[in-house]
């Protein structure tokens, strides 16, 4: 140890013990729970569906919890300090809502193991860190479907961020479902190369639709740009993580929606009951954390109902969205017939299927 | 009625430069507190969360200190450039360059222990930092481009070779494409200076800089000529100092300081290469150094009260649920109410009357 | 393939509109010998109060003028403390950017991902039915076409009118234009408002027309290029609109090329626009006589008349 280390020691020393008592003094039986999103919250988009989260946990456990939430926190050297800051003032339980903080979490899960962390769409875990993420594969797969119906020049269009393998696998299952319906589709993608960007996801929305595409998919983009875009160019759009029927009164295909409630109270009631495990959740159609809303009127009852069945089928686990045979882009076959991707692969999945017809970037 | 009019100062008050930072200070005071009264919130609850909170714990001092770091280092290099009137804006390209060159020094020997790692690092951040700066002091004094918008114009260059670089070529190849690199060994990152704090050693490099600072540009004839160099270069030129060798000299060690503090924070609170390295510490110690009166210890204090403001003002964030945008607001109005109460430093306030030499000074 | 050009040149036209309004603004700014770095931060107050405007009110012509004004009193600041306070101009820009940022997300805080109709499309009845040309060109909404009259009458008000030749011999020589009687701080003054302004327009237009959303750090660095563009353009206003419509056709160009499956990097057609004003930077500056017909030669520079 420094001498600067140590003088400091010496200064902080007597206000450290000061705030600790106090902090022990207003520590109560709540569950304090600490959310932290990447972005504000918003009316829709990715903040805004864990927030909803938050607020399911707090219907179901009413006072039993508390929750502190700190919105529009970049990913970068000071998100650590607000997850520091609410470790340090009695919070028994850590939402961190985005990949980039998983690092900085993991830090301070080690050194504080008496609180508990869920993290949003990371890889690792520990005891007390755990991730959650959905199958929003799943939902693609039959919004694909949807798309697969009402395109007329069988040209569909992707706004993407990167080519992380969520996305790619997403791009995958939309494609894969729209091939259910409509067998010689092709997709087009656009990668924005930035988690936020509403200007630029718009221009890539309309260059997309010059490119004859008549269906679009805004693939996490957080803001309603492109949803808005294709209303006023009049084409269908596709969008994920909330409903987003307003931005799109007529032209909304439909919305694949996220839903963190189930496992946000599962979580929460594990911690009350000291049973919290820092596990990997993959949630699907199976336990609710995903769906579709807002179908749109212009598919028929038909249409609907044949959806509607695979998405049953999905849910109940006989059905895969990447059953095989899936063929990649460059004709090989990745998935044989009979088969379906092992978990384990679609996590880290790096290859498009035929029929998209851009390429990863290199 | 009697009018006030500006008179330039003749003599300066050595006392002046404090007077003028805590006038504005004061004035920040004042209108932060209308900005609490705006989002609902109490003045006295806000400037608590702000300027107390942080310094309440050994955490918060840490961090205080981890911000304090590449402002000061930065601001400290910057200024020395200013004093000699060349306005090197473009510290937050020269701090991405020198962490990326220190990344890939980390990369490329990934796994080594070697304790000479770090320093290779530290050097070629440095070189990365002067090479970046380096462009701006040779089309400045080659080719005579304005080095304020080339050095702002290669900023946002840098970014961009920065965002290449993170989703390619140094992109981790089992990180499943997110744009980030490896995570750095234990022997390519700065140790702790305090326990549980996120304090490293990249501090002491900013101290011991500063101190060089001091001796460089108040002890040494070096220093002299570099200022007199920007700011007369005609007399200069007699004393066998021109001008360009003040705006390479003035480039290279703003760049090198720049660089040294992208160092720091990859090899420090990051431990990796992502894209965002800096929230804003190249632009930030431009306030920080002018908020320093441009003097290697003012510019310790400015520092400090700045790196207090990024972190008082996340604090506030949870403890108040004041919005993020209060610390660039905050960080806004000081520089402006300093840049306005620094008139006072060279020009006073005379009251324009029947006797003339009842002087209002308010600076003294 | 004609799907496309038009995609290309009518969002060309369109993404144009807030770099050409902040452009001109900045370059009579500029002109004046004030060098206002602060673009970014007044077109993101512009952006927000005009969007907050525009969805109280649902009067985009409202929503404009908020805008301008709105950034006009931040450039106020900027000019009170670089004329009046004798504040360094790199410093005092510096500061209204930050203080701009920071203020135009407290405006837009309880707006944040929400929208507003875009500003509506002129009528142009036959003409948008011209194939090709019609979608291409007659198919906007009226600051696309008023953001090109603004820069003629910035030319020709620089250019061909008494005001125009003060404004430019007090970037020229203030001192000189002191001795001839005119008010160096006045007419300053007036000319950075005017920056303000329209820098405010600029960013009104984004978030009301172009992409009518508000989400915080929505200018996204357009501001930047603004300042780079008057120094692309050398000044001269033909040169900055023609390169506005170049800088703004390259975002497009991008999505464009990733269409056709070329791999360019996305980061280097980011980068070119700097990288280009770099270069032309150098090549005027090089020369003496070129450097002294282009640029203002006080620019940047504190004047305080000696009275």
């Amino acid at each position: 140890m420094t001498f600067i280390s140590k003088t400091i020691k010496l200064a902080a020393a007597a206000v450290v013990a000061s705030t600790m008592l106090t902090g022990a003094s207003t520590a109560e039986d709540k569950l304090k729970i600490g959310f932290i999103y990447p972005s504000p919250v918003g009316d829709v988009g990715w903040a805004y569906q864990l927030d909803e989260g938050r607020k399911k946990i707090e219907a179901m456990f009413g006072d039993k919890v508390e929750s502190v939430v700190v919105e529009n926190v970049p990913e970068g050297p000071d998100a650590a300090r607000i997850m520091n800051q609410m470790a340090s003032t009695g919070a028994d339980m850590i939402m961190i809502g985005s990949f980039g903080y998983m690092n900085d979490g993991l830090k301070l899960a080690a050194q504080k193991k008496d609180i508990n962390f869920i993290h949003a769409s990371g890889y690792k875990t520990a005891p007390n860190f755990g991730n959650f993420q959905t199958r929003n594969y799943e939902s693609a797969y039959v919004a694909g479907m949807a798309a697969g119906y009402v395109t007329k020049s069988k040209t569909l269009g992707v706004v993407a961020a990167y080519a992380i393998p969520e996305v790619v696998g997403i791009i995958n299952a939309f494609t894969l479902g729209a091939q259910q319906t409509n067998a010689d589709v092709t997709v087009k993608v656009v990668w924005l190369n930035s988690w936020f960007n509403p200007s630029k996801a718009q221009e890539s929305a309309k260059s997309l639709i010059a490119q004859s595409a008549d269906v679009i998919f805004s693939l996490y983009q957080d803001t309603p740009s492109v949803v808005q875009v294709a209303e006023e160019e009049g084409v269908y759009v596709v969008n994920t993580s909330s409903d987003m029927k307003k931005y799109a009164p007529t032209k909304l295909l439909a919305s694949m929606t996220i839903d963190w409630g189930p496992h946000f109270t599962t979580q929460v009631q594990a911690a009350l009951d000291g049973k919290f495990e820092g596990t990997a959740y993959w949630g699907g159609m199976a336990d609710g954390a995903v769906g579709l809303a807002s179908m749109s009127d212009d598919l028929s009852a038909d249409q609907k109902s044949t959806i509607e069945g695979v998405m049953a089928e999905i849910a109940a686990g006989t059905r895969h969205p990447f059953d095989g045979p899936v063929m990649a882009q460059d004709g090989s076959e990745k998935i044989a017939s009979g088969s379906a991707i092992e978990d384990g692969a679609l996590l880290g999945i790096d290859w498009l299927v035929t029929g998209v017809e851009t390429q990863l970037p290199k | 009625m009697p009018s006030i009019y500006l008179e330039p100062r003749t003599e300066r008050s050595a006392f002046a430069p404090f007077l003028v930072s805590g006038l504005a200070v004061f004035l920040t005071m004042v209108a932060g507190s209308g900005l609490f009264l705006l989002y609902g919130k109490s003045p006295i609850a806000g400037f608590h969360a702000i300027f107390i909170e942080p310094l309440l714990s050994n955490y918060g001092i840490g961090e205080v200190l981890l911000k304090l770091g590449p402002l000061l280092l930065i601001a400290q290099g910057l200024a020395i450039g200013f004093r000699a009137r060349v306005w090197n804006i473009g510290a937050e390209g020269q701090l991405i360059i020198g962490a990326i060159l220190a990344s890939v020094v980390a990369i490329q020997f990934d796994g080594s222990t070697s304790s000479l790692l770090l320093p290779a690092m530290v050097l070629a951040g440095a070189l990365g930092g002067m090479g970046w700066a380096g462009i701006a002091a040779w089309l400045r004094t080659r080719y005579n481009a304005n080095e304020i918008l080339v050095t702002f114009m290669l900023s946002s260059i840098a970014l961009q070779v920065l965002y290449y670089l993170v989703t390619g070529p140094l992109r981790d190849p089992q990180g499943f494409n997110f744009p980030q690199s490896i995570t750095f060994s234990a022997a390519a990152t700065f140790p702790l200076l305090i326990e549980n704090t996120r304090v490293n050693a990249s501090l002491l490099i900013a101290l011991v800089v500063s101190f060089i600072a001091w001796v460089f540009m108040q002890r040494s004839l070096m220093g002299y000529k570099l200022v007199v160099g920007g700011l007369a270069p005609h007399a200069a030129r007699y004393a066998g100092f021109g001008e360009k060798r003040a705006i390479w000299l003035a480039l290279l060690i703003g760049g090198a300081a720049a660089g040294v503090a992208g160092v720091g924070e990859v090899a420090g609170p990051l431990g990796m290469l992502q894209r965002t390295i800096s929230p804003g510490y190249g632009f930030t110690a431009i306030i920080v150094a002018f908020l320093g009166g441009l003097h290697p210890i003012g510019i310790v204090f400015s520092s400090a009260l700045m790196a207090l403001i990024y972190v008082g003002g996340d604090f506030a964030r949870l403890s108040v649920g004041l919005p993020s945008a209060v610390t660039d607001i905050f960080q806004g109005l000081l520089l402006t109410f300093y840049l306005a109460s620094s008139l006072l430093l060279t020009h006073r306030l005379r009251r324009r009357s029947s006797e003339n030499r009842i002087v209002a000074e308010i600076a003294e | 393939m004609t799907a496309t050009l038009i995609f290309i040149i009518a969002g060309t036209l369109a993404a144009t509109v807030p770099l050409l309004l902040a452009a001109m603004g900045e370059l009579v700014a500029e002109k004046s010998g004030m060098l206002n770095l602060g673009v970014e931060g007044m077109m993101a107050v512009g952006a927000a109060s005009g969007f907050v405007t525009v969805a109280l009110t649902g009067s985009h012509a409202l929503g404009i003028i908020v805008g301008g004004a709105s950034a006009l009193l931040l450039s106020g600041v900027f000019a009170i403390l670089s004329i009046f306070f004798l504040a360094n101009q790199v410093a005092a820009g510096l500061a209204i950017g930050i203080l701009g940022l920071g203020v135009s997300a407290g405006i837009g805080k309880n707006y944040e991902g929400t929208t507003v109709n875009a500003l509506p499309k002129l009528d142009f009845g036959a003409l948008s039915e011209i194939p090709f040309l019609g979608p291409a060109f007659f198919n906007h909404d009226f600051l696309v076409y008023a953001a090109l009259l603004m820069a003629f009458a910035v030319w020709y008000v620089l250019q061909r009118t008494k005001l125009g030749l003060i404004i430019r011999s007090v970037g020229e020589s203030p001192s000189s234009a002191h001795a001839l009687g005119y008010s160096v701080a006045l007419i300053r003054t007036c000319c950075v408002l005017f920056g303000g302004a329209m820098a405010g327009v600029g960013g009104a237009y984004l978030s009301t027309a172009y992409t009518p959303l508000w989400a915080d750090g929505m200018v996204a660095g357009r501001g930047w290029i603004v300042v780079a563009l008057v120094v692309f353009g050398t000044w001269i206003v033909p040169r900055v609109t023609m390169g506005a419509y170049l800088f703004g056709a390259l975002s497009l160009l991008e999505l464009s090329i990733q269409g056709l499956g070329l791999n360019i990097p996305s980061q280097l057609l980011s980068a070119s626009p700097y990288i280009v004003t770099i270069i032309v930077l150098v090549v005027i500056s090089r020369n003496p006589t070129l450097i002294q017909l282009n640029s203002p030669m006080s620019l940047g520079q504190t004047y305080k008349a000696s009275n």
